[in-house]
């Protein structure tokens, strides 16, 4: 399936705005981008490693060559990619629990956008306006984002405790590596492929 | 909301039974027509949530089906295709999604799950073996009266009695039995942190939905159910499996990683499992067991996580943990309420005193039966997601140490602290100390549903 | 700057697909042939393009109708989605793309109008840039680490694990032994490989033999 790379998943969705709407949602991804603690329920849930809101105006669609046919619409286009780890019912209830607020503040200006609560006509709507990956590439396939972050906390402590141990006797080096294994003992989980999609 | 017609309701669902003996009898069905006569002579013997004023009975009785055997009573096309899709499937298609392959794939089964031979599940509850032999004669009589149905395969379990009285322990040695979920409209007795939290710290129960058809879920819609909604309302999804343990290597296994533990080894089995194998919650006591605590309701299960992050206390991959995060993950546990299960289920097989010896293929495990609205959302997502996986804990693919499929290299991380009575420790090679031997789905209709699929007149609309 | 996070770069190309009703085999058709064809993991031509952390290659083919009271519209022409993640500037990585993987570049580029192919960085790197739309809003998890730290970062965690696991119970005098034994062997590790399944960390040691027998 190709919207899927062992832990991660490629989601793309597009959906219709009024074009007098479109300056709105601007607003609110610009101040969700400048204002970083609206961020922080996104970082808490910690499932994605990269998303994006890319909005189309009518007019924008890339004209390549003289030939090309114009594009003639009368809605902007909101675009959405998101690669996340965890299953689509997964992460799309997540969002529902936790961050309907913010997806509201963006989506309610697409066209026909049922809210993100209750669940089930959201997932439906989202059916509705996703369309599938053919190629998806990860440098790490075998590692969720929490895998990412989780290997740089234990590559820093490693540095930290290399250098900090060094020339020790036995016994301090001892008590500086129990230190160590308290830091990273969270991080240990090893990588490996996801449980199947549902 | 209103109050629930707990007469309407199956007390299986509703209550643990606390009954020392059970038998689970598989049944096949003959044919629509005599099997629909059999339920129907079930129907006064099936114990309902009533109060009991006069307290426990001799014995219980309650029934559930698999959707083939649905199939079978000849259920209108229209309803049997409107259940959900995990429950049409049955659980042994459903493997892959609950990684029950390699020990515990459906090759390795007893035969009668392998061979998805079930069609009902008759479950009988006693206070006595006497009682239960009598009671499940009648039935078989009962059976061959009707022609409706006949036993494939039946499974006894119960309660250990050690040192003169009943025991809630299992054959690892931990006491169970604690933390079914409160729900809405449900009478019991409640305990504090048997439901979700709140924004002020105190515990509520559940969405009924969460546990019956028919009524709202955590996330305020009416869970998937069948039609028509008479057919589904008060009636819940069960989840059957047959838990094998591998006691000899259990025991082992503890001995000898209890010697490398500067813990000790009873402090080692508490954090397998994240309560003292009495039962003390390793979160409220972390260096010693406290029967204080056990046997204090407004205590045993009150607990949250939020300030044991580390997993100090209670490592991070315990299976109570696994199972129940509370708060660990934030957003005053929102993400928890509509992933819990009600569990109920008994051991089988004889009980092993710790100084005797033991094989791992003697007859040993337990019955393990959950129940819930959505087997989707609920069941298979806990299984799937948070105990043979631990992404959510932020464990990578770290599974639960006791119920996972390790296939020999798995590793267990036990967080600990600078002090030398609770260091971190690794408990590596973990071997499969649990298998799965069978089970299935099971719909588990409310009386109301009984009457109707006895007397053939489900009407999808 | 709405299209970095960090050091991270988001890129979001549309190119428009050439429609040819002669062509036995519609662009937007070959393009998918192509694409099913390429491999995923560490063959991809994103491993080559080292910087990659994340991309994909999506056929769009319209725009979605949802339904009454929306009026319901058409796109005159289907456009090819890239969407990528990688670390450093869009110049650099474009001109690694026509440098290091022009026969993957000209095999899915060709079905689009005014691709000038690859042999003229400069023309490419234009064009590319003439489909570019700007990234809204971009969020990035981790967007401080470049592809070849999270990989390095991910075999010393694998490792680690793995030692940690193999020396409890040693005494001082051996931990220290072994631990600068460990340093060494990281050290000596080869430079793990981007887009293949695994850690790039030590194989794990069997040790069911140890518990598994049954008795």
């Amino acid at each position: 399936m190709a919207n899927i790379n062992y832990k991660t998943y490629a989601m793309n969705a597009i959906t219709p705005m009024k074009w007098w709407k479109t300056w709105i949602v601007r607003v609110f991804l610009f101040i969700l981008g400048a204002i970083k603690p609206l961020q922080k329920d996104l970082v808490q849930l910690s499932f994605i490693h990269f998303a994006r809101w890319v909005i189309i105006t009518r007019s924008k669609f890339p004209h390549a060559a003289q030939q090309q046919p114009k594009e003639e619409l009368k809605y902007d286009y909101l675009l959405f990619f998101s690669n996340f780890n965890g299953t689509w019912n997964q992460y799309i209830d997540a969002f529902s629990a936790v961050l309907s607020r913010g997806l509201n503040s963006i989506w309610r200006w697409s066209e026909k956008f049922p809210g993100s609560v209750p669940v089930t006509p959201f997932k439906q709507y989202i059916a509705r306006c996703q369309f599938d990956t053919d190629y998806y590439y990860t440098a790490y396939p075998y590692a969720a984002t929490n895998d990412v972050k989780a290997a740089h906390r234990v590559q820093s402590a490693l540095e930290a405790f290399e250098k900090e141990s060094a020339g020790k006797s036995p016994e301090e080096f001892a008590r500086s590596y129990l230190t160590f294994l308290v830091a990273v003992q969270r991080d240990l989980g090893e990588t490996g492929k996801a449980p199947i999609g549902t | 909301m209103s109050k629930l017609d707990a007469t309407d309701i199956q007390g299986f669902v509703l209550r643990g039974y606390g009954l020392p003996f059970a038998r689970y009898m598989f049944l096949e069905i003959a044919d629509a027509h005599s099997g629909q006569v059999f339920i129907g002579r079930l129907l006064d013997q099936v114990t309902t949530g009533e109060h009991w004023d006069a307290g426990k009975p001799e014995w219980t009785l309650n029934i559930a089906f698999t959707h083939k055997g649905l199939v079978n009573l000849k259920l209108p096309d229209a309803s049997l295709l409107s259940f959900p899709v995990e429950f049409l499937q049955g659980m042994k298609a459903r493997g892959e999604i609950l990684s029950d392959a390699g020990e515990n794939g459906s090759e390795k089964w007893d035969a009668v799950w392998r061979d998805g031979r079930v069609d009902i599940w008759l479950a009988v509850n006693s206070k006595t073996k006497e009682t239960l032999d009598v009671v499940c004669a009648d039935l078989q009589r009962l059976m061959g009266e009707t022609g409706g149905a006949k036993v494939v395969d039946s499974q006894d379990a119960g309660a250990f009695f050690i040192d003169g009285h009943w025991s809630a322990k299992e054959h690892f040695g931990y006491t169970d039995g604690f933390g079914n979920p409160d729900f809405l409209g449900v009478e019991r007795d409640t305990q504090p942190g048997q439901g979700k939290l709140i924004a002020d710290g105190t515990w509520a129960p559940l969405a009924t939905g969460e546990l019956l058809l028919g009524y709202a879920d955590e996330a305020g819609e009416l869970p998937v159910a069948p039609i028509p909604h008479l057919l589904a309302s008060n009636g819940t999804f069960m989840v059957y499996r047959k838990l094998h343990q591998n006691v000899a290597t259990f025991r082992r296994y503890l001995e000898e990683n209890g010697k490398l533990y500067s813990g000790g080894k009873e402090k080692l089995a508490s954090k397998f499992i994240g309560r003292w194998r009495d039962g003390t919650p390793v979160e409220l006591s972390p260096d010693a067991p406290n029967q204080e605590i056990v046997k204090d309701k407004q205590r045993n299960v009150n607990f949250t996580f939020g300030n044991d992050l580390e997993g100090w206390c209670c490592p991070i991959g315990a299976h109570v943990r696994r199972m129940n995060p509370r708060d660990a993950f934030g957003f005053n546990g929102r993400l928890i309420n509509r992933r819990r299960i009600t569990r109920r289920g008994l051991p089988y097989g004889p009980y092993v005193p710790e100084d005797q010896p033991v094989r791992d293929d003697g007859e040993h495990g337990i019955i393990f039966m959950a129940l819930n609205a959505s087997l989707f959302r609920q069941f298979e997502f806990v299984q799937q997601q948070w105990l043979e996986y631990g992404n959510d804990a932020r464990l990578g693919n770290e599974k639960d140490m006791l119920m996972g499929d390790h296939e020999g290299r798995d590793r267990y991380t036990i967080q600990g602290t600078e002090d030398p009575k609770n260091p971190p420790f690794v408990c590596g090679g973990l071997p499969n100390f649990v298998e799965l031997r069978g089970g299935d789905y099971f719909f588990l209709p409310s009386m109301t549903a009984l009457r109707m699929i006895a007397a053939g007149t489900v009407d999808p609309r | 700057m709405a299209n970095q996070s960090g050091n991270v770069y988001g890129l979001t190309v549309l190119s428009p697909i050439l429609q040819d009703p002669n062509a036995e085999t519609s662009h937007n058709c070959a393009i998918r042939m192509n694409l099913a064809g390429l491999p995923r993991d560490e063959s991809s031509p994103f491993a080559r393009v080292s910087s990659t952390h994340m991309a994909r290659l999506v056929v769009m083919d319209d725009v979605v109708y949802v339904g009454m009271p929306s009026c319901e519209e058409h796109l005159k022409s289907q456009y090819l989605v890239f969407e990528t993640n990688f670390d450093g500037d869009l110049d650099t990585y474009l001109a690694r793309m026509a440098g290091e993987i022009p026969t993957e570049v000209d095999g899915i580029w060709q079905h689009c109008w005014g691709y000038p192919g690859v042999q003229d960085v400069g023309a490419f790197i234009s064009y590319m840039k003439m489909c570019q739309i700007t990234t809204t809003f971009y969020f990035a998890d981790v967007n401080n680490k470049t592809v070849q730290q999270t990989l390095r970062a991910l075999q010393t965690q694998a490792a680690v694990a793995e030692f940690i696991e193999n020396n409890q119970g040693r005494t001082p005098v051996e931990l220290q032994k072994s631990f600068a034994d460990f340093l060494q062997m990281l050290r000596n590790a080869p430079p793990p490989i981007p887009g293949r399944p695994g850690t790039g960390g030590p194989p794990r040691i069997e040790t069911r033999m140890k518990w598994a027998t049954k008795n």
